[in-house]
């Protein structure tokens, strides 16, 4: 009987010593780490954070959308200025031009082998020169140059007598112009009766008119260098 | 005075072991443990007032130990999930009866 109690007191001694020490271990534990009531606090903060990210990823995606939008517009917008500025350097000549269009020979009035002289006395003036790019340009000319001179805006056709300065070039017979443009409409303007073709070749001016397929105009820069 | 004794010795082997042991029990775990340990602890002080009344029984010490600790840790458990510190009632309980006992057996020792 007393050896009983013994045994029941030891066995509950032992069971109590275990009990303490897990609880001391356990609350040094909690001594080092965090205090009470923090980890609630913190996953208040947690929810409160990932709501907050939730919403910012939202937002970032509502950019993202928002950003593309706009590249696509601007990339429509680019290559509507790229066209813009292509058809810009065409008209200011800046760029070799290449399409179909007529050849235009002017010369003056040939030498006659006997007499060593001209059937007449006239020479293509530059006001002929000017006569017939105005028609040109009237007939729809996207491009015209006068002996690799590019026309453009700025472009002076002058006598500089003897000569012809054009792009303050000097230019000599025979003229040679190359026109972009519709060659039937081209064609059909130089022709009509009473034009100024027909009043040069009545002159005594040789003029060849060639359609073409395939011809370039220099550009601007090119004709000046 | 033999059992004083035997008491020692085995809680000085309990926590040898408790020290020894790398098990460690999760941090929300200490709260209930902590009241398991009052509750042990009161049990223990009347076994030994018991057993100096000479009315030690070993059958109502040893169950009343164990259920005295896993009442007062159902209590702080269950008054965890209900919002009450449901755990005050037994620290209160075993507290108080924790000084009776330790009365009692002052005055059996001081009366040999």
């Amino acid at each position: 009987m007393k050896r009983l109690m013994y045994i029941s007191v030891f066995l509950v001694a032992i069971v109590l010593g275990l009990l303490v020490t897990f609880q001391f271990r356990a609350t040094s534990r909690i001594a080092q780490g965090v205090p009470a009531g923090r980890d609630q606090e913190m996953a208040i903060e947690l929810s409160r954070l990932e709501a907050e990210k939730s919403d910012s990823q939202r937002e970032i995606n509502d950019l993202n959308d928002k950003l593309l939008q706009a590249t696509k517009g601007q990339k429509e917008a680019l290559s509507a200025l790229r066209g813009e500025l292509t058809k810009a350097r065409v008209a200011a000549g800046l760029v070799a031009v290449t399409g179909p269009g007529i050849e235009i020979i002017l010369d003056n009035p040939q030498v006659m082998p006997q007499t060593g002289k001209a059937s007449t006395l006239f020479t293509i003036r530059d006001e002929d020169l000017l006569r017939v790019i105005n028609e040109l340009r009237i007939a729809g000319a996207e491009a015209l140059s006068i002996n690799g001179q590019r026309i453009v805006a700025t472009t002076e056709i002058r006598l500089a007598a003897p000569f012809i300065n054009v792009n303050l070039t000097r230019i000599v017979p025979p003229y040679h112009i190359l026109v972009i443009g519709n060659p039937d409409n081209l064609k059909a303007t130089m022709d009509i009766s009473g034009g100024v073709v027909e009043y040069l070749r009545e002159l005594g001016a040789r003029v060849e008119i060639q359609t073409n397929d395939q011809l370039t105009a220099p550009s601007y820069s090119s004709g000046r260098q | 005075m033999w059992l004083g004794i035997w008491a020692l010795l085995g809680l000085v082997l309990g926590v040898t072991i408790g020290l020894n042991i790398p098990l460690l029990f999760p941090l929300s775990f200490a709260k209930y443990m902590s009241v398991a340990v009052l509750a042990a602890l009161d049990s223990v002080f009347g076994g030994i007032r018991a057993a100096m009344e000479d009315t030690f029984d070993h059958t109502i010490f040893i169950t009343g130990f164990f259920s005295n600790a896993l009442l007062a840790a159902g209590l702080a458990f269950v008054g965890e999930r209900l919002c009450i510190d449901l755990y005050l009632a037994a620290v209160v309980a075993f507290g108080v009866r924790l000084f009776q006992n330790l009365a009692i057996i002052r005055r059996h020792l001081l009366k040999k």
